[in-house]
């Protein structure tokens, strides 16, 4: 019973309301780093996630369920399981992985698609900017072709989860976003 | 028309009440959204919903990415939810797994160790190769965990990946830290240790050398035997069990730090104990035997007041161990008196261990059993009834003296008198008792002036075994019978129809006792045996008796081979060979010693059985299995009768070998020429007819 109620009190007030982000991108971009970097503000060291990490972080009075899911390609196909009720994406992109950039932006654009995802916001992160040669954050929004991409509130942040630069400022600006279409709903 | 109508309704209506609801669209989609809900709050009630339809049977498989989105929390009761949900459909969703990898690796190293245990059981558990892929690190983290709750759970999932794959299992190299819990400080822990290795070398003996583990880890288990739970207990007791102490002075050790164990309110403790003991036993210095002897008996006949279920347990282990060391509970005969309210299975149990404690040169314990026996002859079960009759005559061979056997006849007649249906039974009684003392008149004449009285034998008698007891007996003292002819001549006339032992007796008899018979009689008997019987044996049976009766001196050669005397029967009672009673004594409490049969023997069995049975239907089988041996009978045995001695008697050998086997397959109770040694031992005194039946086979078999 008291469940009961505390679940309707909950929806009736918009309390403990959980905003839920995805972030994804091939294996290797840095997506855990990112995610650990946001909740605990250290660089972990990191597996290849097989599955996915969740965890639910407090940023300027919102409840964020970001959800870190693995990049590679066994893993992928299952993404559009987490789509539903999606508030933003975040697409962590490898700056220095020229190779890929194809196969990262056909991922990325086969993802926003998804019905499910037609009012999500877009975050992408130029990773891995203190590796030398990285792509500058033209360079990979180019690769990328986000200039594409209507009807959709995106941005794109050059980053370095190791060193800690852009994450927040990314973030920033993705609340901002967020919060508007709230009011705007 | 309108009353049917309204049947049809009623009787919809009430099989949708009566059938499980299944879950609508609706439903699902409701649980699917509470699962993917904003709200931490409405997950988990959501998700308590889930497990619930769950355990209800329904199938909520569907929902399994949703339920697992929810895996990783911090919420310990939810996190137990959704390993439930996980466990339970893994395996039908293998795929999907792969996206539980993470949490099951990261939960393996959480602060809580209960969550490490469940981490490392639900993964060691699903039958998912994707998540076996990973298990390794976890797995190796948690065997050497600080914790002795998660170390012993992760011992047990060695033995769980073992059975899972045992190619990875090996390949890490767990076995090894397997090996060194066995010298874990945690008493627990050695013993799921033990446990984990005993199933394993179950599986494939040539991964581990448990008997050389166990050797050299004596100290340690008896050191943990003490701190640990009761089903540990028994674990590292059956360790224990399996090791042979060095000299007396070990096994005298080993037997005074066990025995505490012996008052255990747990029976299973107890009887593994017992096991540890007996298994000590022979080692032990003469002087100790008396005072371990009482501590067993006292121990033994403790269990006899636990629940039926674990007194039938333990009346089938005693009955084994009673055969080693007959003089352990001689004193505690009344333990065993049946009660009015023992389940008949004990009722049997309790009778057939009675008689086998009994002391046979005890007169007054035998006289006190017998009235006891006598009494329960007057029961209203069938079974138990039968079982007791069948125990008086067993009492009176064992105890021997004519005396006793004349006492224990004028019960059975007694009996008899009484009670209308047990005419089957005491005439099988009875003709024992005589074959016990061929010689007594006055018992032989007693018997029959009974079975003479009865005036229409084909109707009185049921049993294949009491009809061939009573035939036999005719033809054994055809003096003592009033109208021998017409009696016989009732039995003749249903002869196709009976059963193989007592077409045998009839067919014996009538050969034995032809001088005094109408030729036709003879011919008729032979003709139907040769011609209209199934049974392979009869028919060659009446092939050898007519031969032999168309030879110049076919007088002799029927006098040799009818009036030979059956051997005197010294005991009625059933004995495992002495390799059978030491591999069951090995393998004491243990499902060996419910069915009398050692593990070897079953294991081989059930090959046999997936090999012949598999993709056939039983009857089409039995039929099949029947033609091609009746077919190689004929063509073998009959043809080649005589001129060919040492190839027919292997080829019969073969067949007959052939037919035990299709009979235990069958479930058939061998015939005759047919009863393998092995059959012997395991036929259980839960068969009423057992010995009696025994009993008449050999006297079929010395014609
Ligand atoms: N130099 C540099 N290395 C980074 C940066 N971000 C992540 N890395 C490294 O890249 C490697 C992969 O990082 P992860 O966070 O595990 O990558 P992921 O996207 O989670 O990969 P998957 O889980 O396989 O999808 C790690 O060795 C990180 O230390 C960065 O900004 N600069
Ligand atoms: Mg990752």
């Amino acid at each position: 019973m008291g469940n009961f109620f505390s679940s309707m009190f909950d929806r009736l007030w918009g309390v403990n309301k959980e905003l839920r982000i995805l972030i994804l991108g091939l294996d290797g971009a840095g997506k855990t780093t990112i995610l650990y970097r946001l909740q605990i503000g250290e660089v972990v060291t990191t597996k290849p996630t097989i599955g996915f990490n969740v965890e639910t972080l407090s940023y300027k009075n919102l409840k964020l369920n970001v959800w870190d899911l693995g990049g590679q390609t066994s893993i992928r196909p299952y993404w559009r399981c987490y789509y539903t009720d999606t508030a933003a994406v975040i697409f962590v992109v490898d700056s220095t992985d020229k190779d890929r950039m194809a196969t990262a932006s056909k991922e990325l654009h086969v993802m926003l698609q998804e019905e499910e995802l037609q009012d999500a916001a877009l975050l992408v992160f130029a990773n891995k900017q203190d590796q030398p040669g990285a792509l500058s954050a033209t360079e990979v929004s180019k690769e990328l072709n986000l200039v594409e991409l209507k009807d959709r509130s995106w941005s794109i942040v050059a980053s370095s989860a190791i060193r800690g630069e852009g994450i927040t400022e990314g973030l920033d600006w993705l609340i901002d976003v967020i919060k508007e279409e709230q009011l705007a709903a | 028309m309108a009353p049917l109508n309204k049947k049809i309704q009623k009787f919809l209506k009430d099989s949708i009440r009566v059938a499980p609801k299944i879950s609508k669209k609706g439903e699902l989609a409701e649980l699917r959204n509470g699962l993917v809900s904003p709200y931490p709050q409405t997950r988990k009630d959501a998700i308590k919903k889930t497990i619930q339809q769950m355990t209800l049977g329904k199938d909520v498989s569907s929902l399994f990415p949703d339920v697992l989105k929810n895996i990783a929390t911090n919420d310990v009761e939810q996190k137990k939810l959704v390993y439930l949900y996980v466990m339970n459909y893994a395996e039908s969703h293998p795929e999907l797994c792969i996206l539980a990898v993470n949490t099951f690796v990261t939960d393996a190293q959480d602060p809580n160790p209960l969550i490490r245990c469940m981490s490392i059981r639900t993964m060691s558990m699903v039958r998912v190769d994707k998540i076996l892929e990973y298990v390794e690190i976890p797995l190796r983290r948690t065997l050497q965990d600080d914790n002795p709750y998660v170390r012993k759970t992760a011992v047990i999932c060695v033995a769980k990946l073992f059975q899972l794959n045992q190619e990875l299992c090996i390949e890490l190299g767990v076995l090894e830290d397997l090996v060194s819990a066995l010298d874990d400080s945690n008493p627990m822990v050695v013993a799921n240790a033990t446990a984990a290795l005993t199933e394993i070398h179950g599986v494939d003996p040539s991964v581990v050398s448990l008997p050389k583990l166990i050797n050299s880890h004596v100290s340690q288990f008896l050191l943990a035997l003490n701190e640990c739970t009761e089903w540990a207990r028994i674990t590292i007791l059956g360790a224990l069990a399996d090791y042979s102490a060095k000299d007396s002075l070990e096994a005298q050790d080993i037997i005074d730090r066990v025995s505490a164990h012996l008052q255990h309110v747990n029976p299973a403790v107890v009887l593994a104990t017992i096991k540890v003991i007996i298994r000590n036993l022979p080692q032990i210095q003469q002087q100790n035997f008396k005072a371990i002897s009482l501590k067993l008996s006292s121990a033994l006949v403790s269990i006899m007041s636990t629940p039926p279920e674990m007194q039938y347990v333990a009346l089938k282990n005693i009955r084994i161990i009673l055969e080693k060391y007959p003089e352990l509970l001689v004193k505690e005969l009344r333990i065993f008196y049946v009660k009015f309210n023992d389940p008949l299975y004990v009722k049997l149990e309790k009778i057939d261990i009675m008689v086998r404690l009994v002391d046979a040169t005890n007169l007054k314990q035998c006289n006190l059993l017998l009235t006891e026996l006598k009494e329960y002859a007057m029961e209203f079960e069938p079974e138990f009834v039968s079982k007791s009759i069948q125990g008086i005559t067993q009492l009176a061979i064992k105890y021997s003296g004519e005396k006793f056997v004349s006492k224990a006849l004028d019960d059975l007649l007694e009996l008899v008198d009484r009670t209308e249906n047990l005419k089957d039974d005491c005439c099988i009684a009875m003709c024992d008792l005589l074959r016990h003392c061929p010689t007594n008149e006055k018992i032989a004449s007693d018997i029959c002036a009974l079975l003479n009285s009865w005036a229409v034998p084909e109707s009185s008698l049921i049993s294949d075994a009491a009809k061939c007891n009573y035939i036999w007996l005719m033809g054994h003292y055809p003096e003592k019978f009033t109208d021998l002819e017409g009696k016989l001549d009732q039995m003749i006339e249903n002869f196709v129809q009976e059963e193989c032992m007592t077409q045998a007796s009839i067919l014996m008899t009538v050969v034995r006792l032809h001088t005094q018979l109408p030729g036709s009689t003879l011919q008729n008997v032979l003709e139907m045996a040769t011609t209209s019987v199934n049974e392979i044996d009869i028919r060659d049976m009446a092939m050898i008796y007519w031969r032999c009766l168309s030879m110049p001196n076919s007088d002799t050669l029927v006098d040799q081979l009818c009036k030979s005397v059956a051997p005197i029967f010294e005991n009625a009672l059933d004995n495992f060979s002495t390799e059978t009673l030491e591999k069951l004594l090995n393998e004491l409490s243990t499902i060996s010693s419910i069915y009398f049969r050692p593990q070897s023997v079953r294991a081989k069995r059930y090959v046999l059985r997936q090999n012949i049975v598999r993709g056939k239907r039983m009857d089409e089988l039995k039929d099949m299995a029947k033609n091609e041996i009746a077919k190689n009978m004929n063509d073998d045995v009959l043809l080649d009768f005589g001129d060919d001695e040492p190839k027919t008697s292997s080829s019969g050998n073969v067949s007959s070998n052939l037919l035990d086997d299709l009979d235990d397959i069958f479930g058939f109770n061998s015939t005759g020429a047919t009863t393998s040694s092995e059959t012997k031992d395991m036929q259980s005194s839960t068969n009423k007819m057992n010995t009696s039946t025994t009993n008449t086979q050999d006297l079929l078999n010395l014609f």
